[in-house]
C-alpha cells in the first residue's frame, strides 16, 4: 500500500513541476515522468496492457512530439518568457485544495466505493479487444485515420501559382 | 480510510492541478500540458474503479481507446501550434481566433 501511495504522491509532484516548471522542455520531460509513475500504477495495479500502452504511447510517442514542438518555439519562448506570477500561487492553491477537499472528498469517495457492484472479471483482454468490441476497433481505426488528415488539412501542399 | 477513496482522494488533487495550468496559462503548450494531466487523472480514476469493481478487463480496454484519442488530440494541438507559429510567430492561445473562417 505504502508503494502504491507513493506512486500517486510521485505522480501529484511530477504534475506540479510539469506546470511550474519555467522551461518548455522541462515541462515536457516532467510529463514523461508523470506517464512513468502512470504506467507503474497500472502495473501496480494488475493491468499490464494499460501499463505497456501508456508507456510506449505516452511517455514515448507523445513525449518525443511535445519535444519536437517545444524545440521550435524554444527560441520564442526564451525571449519573450509567459507571466510566471499566476504560476507561483499554484502550490498555494493546491494546499488549500488539498486541505478542503481533505475534510469532504474521502468520506465522499468512501460512500462511492460502497456502491461498486462487482463484476465477473471479464475474461481476457484479447476477448475484450478483439470479440466484445471488434466494431470499436474500426472507429478506433477510423479516428486515428481523422487525426491524420486533420494534421494534413492543417498544412495542406502549397502550389506554385 | 479505504484505499480507494485516498487514491481517489490524489487523482482529484492531480486533476486540480492540470485544470489550473489550463486555466493559468495562454501557451498553447502549456495547455496541452494541462490536457495531459487531467486525461492522466481520467485514466487513473477509471484503472481504479475497474479495480475496485473487479472489470480491470473492460477498464483497459477502454483505457486503451482513451489513449488512443488523446494521441490525436495531442498531434493534432501541435499541428495548430506549429501552424499559429508560423502564420503569428507565436504561442499564444488568444491568437487562435484569427483561424476563424
Amino acid at each position: 500500500m505504502i508503494y502504491h501511495t507513493l506512486l500517486f504522491v510521485l505522480t501529484a509532484v511530477f504534475a506540479l513541476w510539469a506546470v511550474m516548471a519555467r522551461k518548455l522542455l522541462t515541462s515536457a520531460i516532467m510529463l514523461a515522468l508523470v506517464s512513468i509513475t502512470v504506467s507503474l500504477i497500472f502495473f501496480d495495479f494488475g493491468a499490464p496492457w494499460a501499463g505497456v500502452f501508456e508507456l510506449s504511447v505516452c511517455a514515448g510517442l507523445i513525449t518525443v512530439l511535445f519535444i519536437g514542438a517545444v524545440s521550435l518555439i524554444r527560441d520564442h519562448d526564451e525571449k519573450r518568457p509567459e507571466n510566471r506570477s499566476r504560476f507561483h500561487a499554484l502550490p498555494l492553491a493546491a494546499a488549500i485544495f488539498a486541505i478542503a477537499a481533505w475534510f469532504y472528498l474521502p468520506a465522499f469517495f468512501e460512500e462511492l466505493a460502497g456502491w461498486a457492484r462487482v463484476g465477473n472479471g471479464g475474461g481476457t483482454i484479447g476477448l475484450a479487444l478483439w470479440e466484445m468490441r471488434r466494431p470499436d476497433l474500426l472507429g478506433q481505426v477510423l479516428m486515428l485515420a481523422a487525426g491524420v488528415f486533420m494534421i494534413k488539412s492543417i498544412f495542406p501542399r502549397r502550389t506554385q501559382k | 480510510m479505504n484505499v480507494f477513496a485516498l487514491d481517489w482522494y490524489l487523482i482529484a488533487l492531480i486533476m486540480f492541478i492540470g485544470f489550473y495550468c489550463m486555466l493559468a496559462s495562454r501557451s498553447i503548450v502549456r495547455q496541452l500540458v494541462g490536457l495531459e494531466i487531467v486525461s492522466k487523472a481520467a485514466m487513473l480514476a477509471l484503472i481504479s474503479a475497474g479495480a475496485l469493481t473487479n472489470n480491470l478487463v473492460y477498464a483497459q480496454a477502454i483505457l486503451i481507446t482513451m489513449i488512443v484519442i488523446e494521441v490525436v488530440v495531442v498531434a493534432t494541438g501541435l499541428a495548430l501550434l506549429v501552424k499559429n507559429f508560423r502564420l503569428h510567430g507565436a504561442a499564444d492561445i488568444w491568437n487562435l481566433d484569427s483561424l476563424k473562417g
